[in-house]
């Protein structure tokens, strides 16, 4: 073996990564956007609110406890950027655009099964978010993300 | 109350910097900070290299030489030729000490504490002791120039830069290159140690022959060593220039290279 080979592949081989990934990663994200407006513009009539107790004069006939969750996982350009980032401080956009696509996903699955069910609103409205550890690490390192929507699901009968 | 669905015209929670503006700018950003306190710290190992006494080193190193244990009769055969080379170095403030690291490779390093390092394939291809002597005399040549303690502080701050900018991200790169600054001496001070390696040569022999066999005998030996002649480009890379500057050395002090070989016996 040429002894400049070795270099080549373990310089080379993260940089081929990093332009992959960061075309595979705009991919994803830009249809992912799509989807997501397509669903918020067919929910929007379903009301997802942060109201702890519903107004008197609603009529509640039912309600349940509805959830909605999603796992995310970063993409290595996106981690590549991220630990940049992490040298001088700053807005992380490079997760931004991830927390957000994850957070609205899990609003619309909650909303998705609220509507599903044949319920008409949705109060109490809570995100909550995990870290999910990565087993290649001993622990240190995130493998991934969990964003979980909850919220009270309510059906009601106009009086 | 009334419910009115209406969705935002836009989404605030999203900075709207293009990630590969953001990926030139922290990249181009690094690699200044980078190169600004690499270039820093290799100003700060020069002069640390230049006001370390040697009988620190060796106090700080030691450990190092120690482990490399008892001598055999091949290394008891190379610390010989190292200490009569040695002699002639005037004001040598180094207790040599030469080991042998069991490998099919061709080569030879000198390491912090006094430790000369060679390979057991090395002895095996050298044809004659004159031979041995000046590579051996080059690595006496790199504690003369303290080029090991150079390389030491280098390629530690190179790796710690490295790992600083790159955490968490692309992995292979910090070892790669710290790799190449631990491990490779400078044009300059391969010279330097050639020019010494040969003067101390000359010294004990009285002539110079046979002292680049070594350098000659690469570029044929490539077909039959492969992969260990490449370590050793790897560590001391061999140009053309090495060979002349010594013929040329050779010639201006008028030095002999006709003189008869001394045969090497290095086999247990």
């Amino acid at each position: 073996m040429e002894p400049w080979v070795e270099p080549a592949i373990r310089l080379g081989f993260p940089l081929f990564l990093l332009v992959v990934t960061y075309f595979i990663g705009s991919a994803v994200e830009r249809r992912h956007q799509r989807d997501l407006q397509r669903r918020e513009q067919r929910s929007r009539n379903l009301p997802a609110l942060t109201f702890q107790t519903p107004p008197e004069d609603w009529q509640i006939e039912e309600s349940a406890l509805v959830t909605g969750s999603v796992v995310i996982s970063i993409d290595y350009f996106k981690r590549f950027l991220a630990g940049l980032r992490g040298l001088v401080g700053g807005r992380v956009a490079s997760y931004e655009s991830l927390l957000d696509r994850a957070r609205r996903e899990a609003l619309l699955r909650m909303k998705e099964r609220a509507f599903d069910s044949g319920f008409g609103a949705v109060v109490n409205v809570r995100l909550e978010t995990s870290r999910l550890a990565s087993s290649s690490r001993r622990g240190q390192g995130t493998s991934g993300v969990e964003v979980l929507a909850f919220g009270t699901a309510l059906k009601l009968s106009r009086a | 109350m009334k419910f009115e669905p209406r969705l935002p015209r836009d989404d605030v929670n999203v900075s709207r910097t293009h990630p590969l503006r953001e990926a030139a700018q922290l990249v181009a950003g690094a690699a200044l900070l980078t190169t600004a306190f690499v270039l820093a710290a290799f100003l700060a190992v020069e002069l640390a290299v230049h006001f370390l006494p040697a009988s620190w080193e060796q106090r700080i190193f030691g450990g190092w030489t120690e482990a490399l244990g008892e001598q055999d009769a091949r290394s008891a055969k190379a610390q010989a030729i190292v200490d009569r080379l040695a002699a002639h170095w005037e004001d040598n403030p180094y207790t040599l000490r030469v080991a042998v690291l069991s490998d099919d490779g061709l080569n030879a390093f000198a390491a912090p504490g006094g430790a000369i390092i060679v390979t057991s394939g090395l002895l095996e291809v050298a044809e004659s002791e004159n031979e041995l002597a000046f590579v051996l005399g080059h690595e006496v040549g790199h504690f003369r120039g303290r080029d090991h303690l150079r390389a030491l502080g280098r390629g530690l701050i190179v790796q710690v830069a490295l790992q600083a900018v790159l955490v968490g991200s692309a992995g292979g790169i910090p070892t790669l290159v710290s790799d190449l600054a631990e491990r490779r001496f400078g044009r300059d001070q391969e010279r330097a140690a050639d020019a010494f390696g040969l003067k101390l040569v000359q010294a004990e022999y009285g002539h110079v022959t046979g002292a680049d066999d070594f350098f000659e005998r690469l570029p044929d030996a490539d077909a039959d060593f492969g992969d260990e002649v490449g370590a050793w480009f790897a560590t001391h890379p061999v140009t053309e220039g090495r060979i002349e500057d010594l013929a040329e050395l050779t010639e201006e002090r008028g030095w002999r290279t006709d003189a008869t070989l001394r045969p090497i016996e290095l086999a247990p």
